[in-house]
């Protein structure tokens, strides 16, 4: 049962089948929320109210918004934001943290291996599927070697929590991760909402991210440069994730570039400013591989730079991350994380990967046409959570369709038994009461020369809808303050 | 005895709609290899864009031209000297011991090394509904099998410059069995590779003074790699060997990675180019 | 800072003059109107016209009978025509999110506020009781932007850029309103000796630049003709005068340009010159021939922009 004393929390309605992350098993306030539990329970409901709406409307004059595509028009929307923060304590931080340096660290091996001499193809761990078959593996980087060893400059770990109380990895993120701005937007949205609850807690601090992730940025320079000149790259204002992409500018003190900013010249790369052409040393790019040089990739793109790779293959400038990082990025280089990690690292996975079926094996084809109720289904090579079906909502008809779309290219597919998100409370507008919701979460990794640093915090999403499990922000998810905290 | 040869290369951009600004880059150099001696390179345009030579993804040489000014017409030409040495095709050492090489072709070392030209991509991709067409006799050794593999190509389509253009896929010649000598290397790289054998596109110039096809434009062949042998190469188009009449720039896993112009041009109209290819070659003294 | 950015803080510091001149245009011709001493200046018509030519599309038939609120939904908040107020703002703040993480974070919700509030503006009411209340926000919202742009900005070259393009707006739509009034003094005359020179209209201009008090306490006579236009034009204190807007941009471009030595053929020498061209001006040479000074005005202030165009943000 529910403490009824707390007014706002006198109609949650609690699912003892699902993990919740406030309450025990018995209803019981779980220790390390019970101090912010009785907080907001000296608010009424009304106040939430209140803050909801002041909260939503600080994020659209902030203008912190993104575009949602539809068949007609593009819309501009916030991003919504939950005050409820989520809490992580700092035992089960401390596996979070250690897991995501293992599983980035494991990754920028993987990647460096593939690119050259193949051992673990070789070797009969890893099948080379993996990289003949993905439409991610650019040939051109073979032989390549990235300034300062590292290809996957900033990774994105999804982690959820599962009925059995332990953290899974659903993706790694090393393509072009987004989400790290809204980390920090929560926080400032949550403390100038409820400041008072921050005296309770002793908390990390989000807002160091940009400082460090320049720091390792710098580390990671082009031979023979003494203080580099970093940029972000954006496709453009229009692109969803630009507000990210100027915070991120901003708060790194460095200028945010299109691709018509730049231009090369000898196979060095300028920025045109003001005074002239200035040398660019370092690119964070927020622009898929496939745009990045129209002259060396697709053709037809104006986002990218023409003669941009060719630079890079001389070593004359870093891209962050590397060229070619996408093939890890790969759903089916997930399943074997686990044999990743103990290859490169010789150490036991810390977090936990969930159980993934290979619809290109015909006797896990099999299993998934047979069970396909029980399993979600996800093609390899989306991102954003398009195109994935959890096989307990289908219809039958619908079953049928998805079993067509595997039959007609099993390589495209995998399948996992469905996971049960851990669910947290929720303001939830329409109703106006808190909610048990849905909730993974997006830590942030980034790896320099001989450094890394994982951001003490990191993107809570929460899937809005009830019961629904798919948490992304296209999808209609919203977002959490998350909370780790020190010892 | 070696040859030297006089290459021109034109290339003319008609464009529907002014352009303001423009970047193109030419995979046209001929390659410096053991057999091919690079002597000069003389660039030219009709216009005077800045171009600066730089290396494409796949390590070969690019002429990379920057257009700031407005145009609707521009004009390019390429002159190369080289010297080539007489090749004999058929001078390798041959296998040793056929089983050996087969062994050798299906050891994953030698899949992984040789990984991209084991693949299929886009334009060497035969659908699973399609016959088999072309399977080795094991029996027989590599090289005897490539070089029926190249006659099964030159029977198999027919050659007609109007049937196919530079996005035609090896699926759709299939079903016409026409096409030129791009769609002749298609179908010979996708054979190859299925039967395990690496093989690569390869782009280059052929001197036309024997009658060949090729119709004045830049020619396509196949290299395959045969194990204890290397690369050779194999002209489909006119059932032959590659000898000294061709003179290679680049290779690659298709013609997307060989493609001799790319451009990104900021104007809205359509756009059209002509090329042209001259050979002309003379005795060493 | 990027070409590119450069020329978006330019064109969002012309955006922001501009919307606040179009909007007190609006409401002190509409409202001055309403009890001036003369028939012509009271005629809405007369003041629609005005409207549509001060905004740059004037239109010569007088038999043609304007619709008010047609006119002024068009230039306030009409999204299909490109010089409305709405438009200018939307331009504001296209303009400010491209150079996002080079301004403040305090000027981009000043803009972004600003825009909310037009494009949830109520056509409706604006239209049929409104104006009063639309035009008033967007001055006092210009003058927020322009205040935080001081205020939240380090006086860099980004600064000297934004206030570039403010100054070489401001003296663009104060020579295009002097265009407008003394075109509308030319119709609707004074009642008393020479009577173009002592048109109602003056004072109308005058509060059109919110010059009106400075212009009062200066030279303490009614406005004319003449004491007008030499405030308006040539007095480098008013700080609505072209004088002081052309002393705004020489001394910004002294940041973006600092060589002592000038190229004859750079912006800076440009903006000297023409500079200097209005510091030996006298009252006389302007009463002489008032049209041919606006357009050699407004031809020099666009040559200026071009030069900057190439010279800064295009090569």
């Amino acid at each position: 049962m529910v403490n009824l004393e707390n007014q706002i929390f006198s109609s949650y309605k609690r699912n003892p089948v699902l993990f919740d992350e406030i309450f025990d098993k018995n209803g019981q306030v779980k220790d390390v929320y019970s101090k912010l539990f009785t907080l907001y329970g000296e608010h009424s409901i009304k106040d939430y109210v209140n803050l909801n709406e002041k909260a939503k409307s600080s994020f659209f004059n902030q203008g912190i918004t993104f575009q949602v595509y539809d068949k007609k028009k593009t819309e501009e929307k916030i991003f919504p934001f939950d005050l409820f923060p989520r809490i992580i304590p700092p035992e089960e931080w401390n596996i979070i943290e250690s897991g995501a340096i293992q599983r980035s660290r494991a990754l920028n091996l993987f990647l460096w291996d593939i690119y050259h001499d193949k051992k673990i193809i070789r070797q009969g761990i890893v099948p080379m599927d993996l990289i003949s078959s993905s439409a991610n593996y650019l040939d051109q980087m073979n032989k390549v070697d990235p300034p300062g060893g590292i290809y996957n400059h900033i990774s994105g770990t999804d982690i959820i929590k599962h009925t059995d109380g332990q953290y899974y990895v659903l993706e790694d993120n090393i393509r072009c991760p987004s989400g790290v701005s809204y980390v920090i937007c929560n926080r400032t949205a949550l403390k100038r909402a409820l400041f008072g609850v921050f005296n309770h807690y002793k908390t990390y601090s989000v807002t160091n991210y940009a400082e460090n992730l320049l720091d390792l940025l710098e580390t990671v320079k082009p031979k023979g440069v003494d203080i580099p000149n970093v940029v972000v790259i954006t496709p453009g204002m229009f692109n969803s994730a630009f507000y990210e992409h100027s915070y991120l500018a901003k708060t790194m003190g460095v200028e945010l570039v299109e691709g018509r900013d730049l231009f090369v010249e000898n196979d060095f790369v300028y920025m045109k400013t003001i005074q002239g052409p200035q040398k660019v040393d370092v690119i964070y790019r927020r622009i898929d591989d496939a745009f990045i040089d129209p002259l060396e990739f697709k053709p037809d793109s104006s986002l990218g730079v023409p003669g941009l790779f060719a630079a890079y293959k001389k070593g004359n400038v870093t891209l962050a991350n590397a060229p070619g990082t996408g093939v890890a990025d790969d759903k089916a280089v997930y399943t074997y994380m686990p044999e990743i990690i103990r290859y490169y690292l010789n150490e036991e996975p810390i977090l936990n990967n969930v159980h993934t079926y290979h619809c290109s094996r015909p006797k896990e084809l099999k299993y998934v046409l047979e069970h396909i109720e029980t399993l979600v289904i996800k093609p390899v090579d989306e991102a954003g959570g398009y195109g994935i079906s959890i096989g307990n909502r289908l219809s039958k008809k619908e079953i049928e369709v998805v079993k067509a779309q595997i039959l007609l290219n099993p390589r495209k597919y995998v399948a996992q038994p469905i996971m049960s998100l851990s669910v947290h409370p929720t303001y939830i507008d329409k109703t106006e009461s808190f909610e048990q919701r849905h909730v993974d979460l997006r830590t942030f990794t980034v790896l320099g020369k001989d450094k890394e640093f994982v951001l003490k915090g990191g993107l809570t999403r929460v899937a809005l809808k009830r019961g629904n499990l798919i948490v992304n922000s296209s999808q209609g998810g919203g977002s959490k303050d998350t909370w780790v905290l020190k010892t | 005895m070696p040859l030297e040869y006089f290459i021109t290369y034109k290339a003319e951009n008609t464009y529907e709609e002014p352009v303001h600004e423009a970047y193109w880059q030419f995979l046209v150099i001929p390659e410096e290899n053991e057999s091919q001696q690079f002597i000069g390179i003389d660039f030219n345009s009709s216009i005077n864009p800045k171009f600066e030579f730089s290396i494409n993804g796949y390590g070969f040489k690019t002429i990379r031209v920057h257009m700031k000014q407005k145009f609707e017409q521009i004009a390019f030409e390429a002159r190369f000297r080289l010297i080539k040495k007489e090749i004999n095709p058929f001078d390798f050492t041959p296998e040793a011991d056929k089983s050996k090489s087969i062994e050798k072709i299906q050891g994953l070392n030698f899949k992984v090394d040789y990984e991209a030209f084991l693949k299929t991509t886009p334009y060497t991709y035969i659908p699973y509904t399609k016959n088999i067409l072309f399977e080795f006799d094991w029996g027989n050794s590599i090289f005897d099998n490539l070089i029926a593999l190249n006659s099964y190509t030159y029977r198999y389509i027919q050659f007609n410059t109007k049937a196919t253009d530079v996005h035609t896929t090896l699926n759709e010649v299939l079903d016409i069995h026409q096409g030129v000598c791009q769609d002749f290397t298609h179908l010979f790289c996708a054979l190859a590779r299925t039967n395990g054998i690496p093989a690569r596109y390869v782009s280059g110039y052929l001197h036309q003074g024997n009658g060949y096809f090729g119709d004045l434009q830049m020619h396509a062949w196949a290299e395959a790699y045969i194990p204890y042998a290397g690369w050779i190469g194999f002209d489909p188009t006119n059932d032959i060997l590659a000898a000294t009449n061709h003179i290679k720039v680049a290779h690659g896993k298709d013609y997307s990675d060989c493609s001799p112009l790319k451009g990104v041009v900021y104007t809205s109209g359509k756009n059209q180019t002509v090329h042209s290819v001259q050979v002309n070659s003379q005795d060493q003294q | 800072m990027l070409a590119r950015v450069a020329n978006n803080l330019f064109w969002m510091g012309r955006y922001i003059e501009r919307s606040e001149h179009i909007a007190r245009y609006l409401r002190v011709n509409y409202f001055s109107s309403l009890d001036a001493p003369n028939q012509v200046s009271q005629s809405r018509q007369f003041v629609l016209r005005s409207m549509l030519n001060m905004i740059g599309d004037p239109i010569e038939d007088e038999s043609i009978v304007h619709s008010e609120e047609r006119v002024l939904y068009k230039i306030g908040l009409d999204p299909n025509y490109p010089s409305s107020i709405i438009n200018n703002v939307r331009n504001v703040r296209e303009n400010a999110n491209s150079a996002r993480d080079l301004i403040s974070t305090e000027l981009y919700e000043s803009i972004n506020k600003f825009y909310h509030f037009i494009s949830k503006y109520d056509p409706k009411v604006y239209t049929k009781n409104g104006l009063h209340d639309f035009t008033l926000n967007v001055t006092e919202m210009s003058a927020i932007l322009r205040g935080k742009v001081r205020s939240t900005l380090m006086h860099d070259e980004i600064y000297a850029i934004i206030m570039m393009g403010t100054n070489i707006e401001r003296a663009t739509q104060i020579i295009r309103i002097i265009n407008a009034k003394s075109n509308d003094a030319l119709k609707a005359q004074g009642s008393y000796g020479d009577k173009f020179k002592n048109s109602f209209e003056w004072t109308t201009l005058l509060k059109c630049t919110e010059s009106y008090d400075m212009m009062r306490r200066y030279y303490k006579k009614t406005p004319s003709s003449i004491s007008t236009l030499e405030f308006l034009i040539l007095n480098p204190d008013c700080p609505r005068s072209i004088m002081n807007s052309l002393n705004q941009v020489f001394k910004h471009m002294q940041i973006l340009d600092p060589n002592t030595k000038l190229d004859r053929d750079s912006t800076a020498f440009l903006v000297a010159k023409v500079k200097a061209e209005y510091e030996f001006k006298c009252i006389i040479e302007i009463e002489k021939d008032i049209q041919s000074v606006i357009d050699t005005t407004l031809d020099s202030l666009y040559e200026i922009s071009q030069k900057m165009e190439e010279e800064f943000f295009s090569y």
